[in-house]
């Protein structure tokens, strides 16, 4: 064994492939962040950090931070809970678990394109099964409901909800509003993602042997809340975990919806960075600085896996 | 105190019946064991006790007081898993806390962080602490204290959840076959742990198991169930020396019953192969089956009247004892006669022997399996 070679023909297709198609590409992309390189140029002078200074100082690349950050800290979480929420109340479900999976699950594995699309006609300002539900709820339940007059400290006539049934129907629009439109975008990816959580915590469900319950039951752990404690969040531990990291993956790659829904605007307020580096490096041709966001990306992304390696990990297998 | 009294428990799966109409009273401070091969029906009944299982029909009291509505946190019952069922994200300190801070602590003093503010709580803490103490010296556990489950032994694992068990000083303990997932040295050792442990406690156990040596060695009483039914609830050496049906017979004693066939003429003289029994039985001209265990039968030079023969087909040493494996002469019954290594250590493989029977040992069951009495005369 120690003098052959032949280990090295074994892996050496593998490390050549990784070094082609991931590793090259990514010196290559930090390579450029730091020159003024289009594509199509034949020269390029350094720049040195020019490009990164851009990044951090000007209004549009700070908005798409402001963007990026929103969308990862209202989505995670969320799609988070509610998919283990959902997944725990499938798993105490009889019948009919099936049938809420898959209706769960068909964001997943729909084509988000389309699935974007069939968004924008329904959130349409005017023609959107959204806005005219609302609008011919006027004064009725949905009124009470969605306008939060249930709450004491809500004033029936103040309200949202009141006040753009007063105003002749004047309901948002939703994404070519400055003010909805971050807020829609994340409803639609906490809608798309959390039926794949749900699926990853319903199978880490399964695999929590039910004698565990039991002894929880025994030892006098008697709500819902106290066996959830004991036994089913340490017990998912790892899952969790899991689902966290691929999901702040997935959101920080948001670009469909984007792309289709709002382009980015209205004035930035969309401007994810998987967009912004479409449109820097590939609409607008300007490379190095559609590369210096890339590897700010990557960084993102990276920060991430390691603190999930080393930080969580230790704290979730036992 | 604790008395368990189970009335009429009957329980069904669907169309399947695994537990039939079952009485059993179980006394304070007893050891009961429920025993019998798997799928007897053995642990649902231990289940239903911790009420972890519903019953179909029937009545479960402890102390004299019905806990059918009873959910199981509420018996005041502690269980020892099979499994264990150790929480593996907690020390094992923080497991055998776990119950005291269920029962003890109410809702706020467990709430993290804010819930160190209550006053009562530094007290509480501090006899939870010493009883944690006091169970893990007895239990000889005391510096696993700050390991997890993971990081211990099958025998450490299974002193935890025995730990776990009796902090709490509970009515009483039920254990689902304790020690099956130990290897057999420490199983044979943990039985005499086991047993010191409940003389020393006094607690009721109930303990399930389908193997028949941990029931007699162990428990003051048996409980021998097959197919959901109780066949023979008495003490171990009872159950061994006059069990109650064939089933029982065949079920408790290792290596198993030797059955011959054989017919009880007119006057009640039972017959088997060429020997015929001194004493007489009450059942007359019918088919029997004869009941005689390994070590009532002898190896013997001697051949008459009351001896049969047949050859050695396999011989298992255990070094105390020697076990030979025989075929009856006439082919019809293969049995298994234990022989003292010092009076047989020469016989091998394939020889012929004679055998003879200790006098007054033989059982009678009828076709049904029930045992048939010898008359008094």
């Amino acid at each position: 064994m120690h003098n052959s070679k032949a280990h090295i023909w074994f892996i050496a297709p593998a490390i050549i492939l990784m070094i082609i198609i991931l590793i090259f590409p990514l010196f290559l992309a930090g390579g450029i962040s730091f020159t003024d390189y289009n594509l199509g140029n034949k020269t390029f002078e350094w720049v040195g950090l020019e490009n990164y200074d851009k990044m951090f100082n000007r209004k549009t690349y700070v908005k798409m931070i402001w963007a990026t950050a929103t969308y990862v800290i209202v989505v995670v979480p969320i799609s988070v809970v509610l998919g283990l929420c959902a997944a725990m109340l499938l798993n105490s479900l009889r019948f009919g678990a099936d049938i809420y999976k898959t209706i769960f699950f068909l964001p997943v594995m729909a084509t988000l394109l389309a699935m974007a699309i069939a968004w924008e006609f329904t959130l349409h300002p005017t023609l959107g099964i959204v806005n005219s539900f609302l609008a011919n709820g006027c004064g009725g339940v949905r009124e009470f409901i969605l306008g939060f007059h249930w709450l004491p400290w809500v004033d029936s006539q103040e309200s949202w909800y009141a006040v753009a049934c007063a105003n002749n129907m004047d309901f948002p629009y939703w994404l070519k509003q400055k003010n909805t439109a971050i807020w829609t975008v994340c409803f639609i990816g906490i809608w798309q993602a959390f039926g794949f959580n749900m699926v990853l915590y319903l199978a880490g469900l399964t695999s929590i042997p039910r004698e565990l319950y039991q002894a929880a039951e025994m030892d006098g752990a008697k709500s819902t809340w106290e066996q959830f404690k004991l036994v089913t969040w340490p017990m998912l531990g790892p899952t969790t975990l899991f689902v966290v990291t691929i999901t702040t993956i997935r959101t920080f790659q948001v670009f469909d919806t984007i792309e289709i829904l709002t382009k980015g605007g209205p004035s930035k307020t969309t401007y994810v960075m998987m967009y912004a580096i479409f449109e820097k490096a590939i609409q607008q041709n300007l490379t190095s600085i559609g590369a210096a966001i890339t590897v700010v990306f990557i960084g993102f992304i990276l920060v991430l896996t390691f603190f999930q390696r080393y930080v969580i990990e230790k704290r979730v297998h036992y | 105190m604790g008395t368990i009294s189970l009335k009429n428990i009957s329980k069904s799966f669907g169309s399947t019946q695994v537990l039939n109409n079952l009485n059993v009273d179980i006394n304070d401070g007893e050891f009961l064991t429920l025993v019998g091969p798997s799928g007897c029906g053995k642990s649902t009944l231990l289940r239903i006790i911790a009420g972890l299982e519903q019953q179909t029909s029937g009545d479960v009291l402890i102390d004299n007081k019905n806990v059918n509505r009873v959910r199981a946190s509420e018996r005041d019952l502690a269980m020892v898993f099979q499994s264990y069922a150790l929480y593996p994200h907690l020390t094992v300190r923080r497991n055998l806390e776990t119950p005291l801070r269920l029962r003890d602590y109410n809702a706020f003093e467990r709430l993290p962080l804010i819930g160190n503010f209550s006053p009562s709580k530094k007290e509480k803490t501090e006899s939870i602490n010493q009883l944690v103490n006091k169970t893990s010296e007895t239990l000889k556990i005391s510096e696993l204290l700050d390991r997890k489950p993971g990081q211990l032994s099958g025998g450490q694992r299974q002193r935890v959840a025995l730990g776990r068990a009796m902090v709490r000083e509970p009515v009483a303990f039920l254990m689902d076959e304790p020690l099956s997932n130990l290897d057999a040295a420490l199983r044979v050792h943990m039985r005499s742990e086991l047993s010191e442990l409940h003389n020393s406690l006094k607690t009721t156990f109930v303990y399930v198991t389908h193997d028949q040596a941990e029931a007699l060695t162990m428990s003051s009483r048996m409980a021998v169930m097959i197919d959901g039914n109780l066949l023979q609830l008495d003490t171990p050496q009872e159950v061994y020396d006059n069990p109650s049906s064939l089933s029982v017979a065949q079920f408790v004693g290792s290596p198993k019953i030797n059955i011959f066939k054989g017919t009880a003429d007119s006057g009640g003289t039972v017959g088997f192969l060429n020997v015929n029994l001194k004493r007489k039985s009450s059942e007359s001209n019918t088919d029997l089956h004869i009941g005689i265990r390994p070590e009532h039968l002898e190896i013997t030079n001697e051949s008459n009247e009351n001896t049969f023969s047949g050859t050695v087909a396999y011989r298992e040493n255990l070094g105390s004892d020697i076990f030979f494996h025989v075929n009856i002469e006439d082919g019809s019954n293969k049995i298994i006669v234990r022989g003292l290594p010092q009076f047989t250590h020469q016989i091998s493989n394939g020889s012929k022997v004679n055998i003879k029977r200790v006098s007054d040992k033989a059982l009678l069951f009828n076709e049904a399996g029930m045992r048939v009495q010898f008359t008094n005369a």
